[in-house]
């Protein structure tokens, strides 16, 4: 497994990229059916923070494509979420997780439909709240994105997940 | 060897090691303990082209369709027509074919003002338009997403949780469809392997079923069901680990007809 380090570029917002509706995150299960629905300034600041982690990599030569959706949720210190991904063989595909809470320390990585981690490069930032996994799958399948937060924190975070292909 | 790059090979040493030690090797998918979000996100047609193309240039000109879309009262319907709308965007944007990028900007309008969400879905359309007019194809697949999008995330506000599930359908059953046809005319083992989507098909089936009766009212809506249990076996790879020829032209026919039902239901 690769690592990068990139600088964490804060405050830039390319245009449409910034303006999207909190309602467009997806929860997981331990969340209440209300939560889906309610505007929350912490969730837009959250989408917010993830995309701007995003921008470097959505333009140059070979720019990924962000896509609209995302994921999102809540979790405890020293615990674990999985996303579940249908992805296709040839692209490369990148995916973006954040916390608020700058302390946290985040892992992400990816796994096949048979439970086997995958190769992949990890890319961390100035701030650790924030991390990135770019893969380049060898089959099409289902895949899951294995999300988790070191107990470097002790209160639950809210997380959001997006993701671009090229 | 310069300081900057030490540091850098430094930085990248110590992640790796770090990552090593973070992540399992390997994970028990049937470990109950597991939280699994409970949330999908749906590949747009145009996610699944990029990887076809890269096996080299695809004739897409041939499955631009300009069909008439004859609306009714049945919302479920038009959900599904929605998604299709899109799916033929995102397949005239491959081909760029301007006119009929126009077109889905009109229709999707159209469509969204009978599901009650034109007005979030204006300012997108308008982009879909404006920018088939100046052959902008990035900025056009970035339109035809947002527009999907929010219709979905107006339709989750509203609490319509079924016409959410109903429009991620179509598109994904319009992109199958093109992908399909442009497989069968040009077969290749490696391209099949684009249609080896089990566990998708599988997830949008019992999504499907799942729905309430009335969402599912109509004669379609009963060959969606059997379509969707027929993908499922064959959208899989063989023991041999391919999608052979004769069940990438079985995908394609079935799904041709399927969306042919639901255009002119």
């Amino acid at each position: 497994m690769r690592a990068d380090r990139v600088p964490f570029l804060a405050g830039i917002c390319l245009a449409g990229v910034c303006v999207i509706s909190p309602f467009s995150f997806a929860q997981d299960k331990p969340i209440e059916p209300a939560e889906t629905v309610e505007v929350s300034p912490e969730l837009d600041d959250l989408k917010l923070l993830v995309q701007q982690s995003a921008l470097p990599y959505l333009t140059g030569s070979k720019p990924f494509v962000l896509r609209e959706a995302s994921w999102s949720g809540e979790i405890e210190p020293g615990k674990a979420r999985l996303i579940q991904v249908q992805l296709f063989k040839r692209n490369d595909y990148h995916f973006w997780l954040a916390v608020p809470d700058r302390k946290s320390s985040l892992n992400l990585n990816l796994y096949n439909g048979k439970g086997e981690l995958v190769e992949a490069k990890s890319v961390r930032y100035e701030t650790s709240n924030v991390t990135s996994l770019v893969a380049s799958p060898e089959e099409t399948g289902l895949y899951y994105l294995r999300l988790s937060m070191q107990s470097s924190v002790e209160e639950p975070q809210r997380w959001a997940v997006i993701y671009a292909y090229r | 060897m310069n300081r900057a790059a030490v540091l850098s090979l430094i930085l990248v040493t110590a992640g790796s090691h770090l990552l090593a030690q973070d992540a399992p090797g390997r994970i028990n998918l049937n470990d109950p303990n597991l939280v699994i979000v409970d949330a999908s996100v749906i590949p747009i047609p145009v996610e699944i082209f990029a990887s076809l193309d890269k096996l080299g240039a695809q004739d897409w000109s041939k499955q631009v369709d300009a069909r008439e879309i004859r609306l009714d009262a049945n919302r479920s319907r038009t959900a599904m027509l929605f998604g299709l709308v899109v799916s033929d965007g995102f397949i005239a944007v491959q081909a760029q074919d301007k006119e009929a990028v126009r077109r889905t900007g009109r229709e999707v309008l159209r469509l969204a003002s009978s599901l009650g969400v034109a007005s979030s879905v204006e300012q997108h359309a308008n982009a879909i338009v404006a920018g088939a007019g100046q052959g902008d194809w990035p900025q056009v697949r970035k339109e035809l997403d947002r527009t999907r999008q929010t219709v979905l995330n107006k339709m989750s506000e509203l609490r319509d949780e079924e016409l959410v599930a109903l429009v991620s359908l179509g598109g994904w059953l319009g992109g199958t469809q093109a992908l399909a046809a442009v497989l069968k005319q040009n077969y290749s083992v490696e391209g099949s392997d684009l249609l080896n989507q089990p566990d998708l098909v599988k997830q949008l089936k019992d999504d499907f079923n799942t729905l309430p009766a009335r969402a599912r009212r109509g004669k379609v809506f009963e060959q969606i069901s059997q379509t969707l249990k027929h993908l499922e076996s064959l959208m899989r790879v063989d023991a041999s680990g391919i999608i052979s020829q004769g069940k990438v032209i079985e995908i394609s026919l079935s799904t041709k007809n399927l969306v042919d039902s639901i255009y002119e239901s």
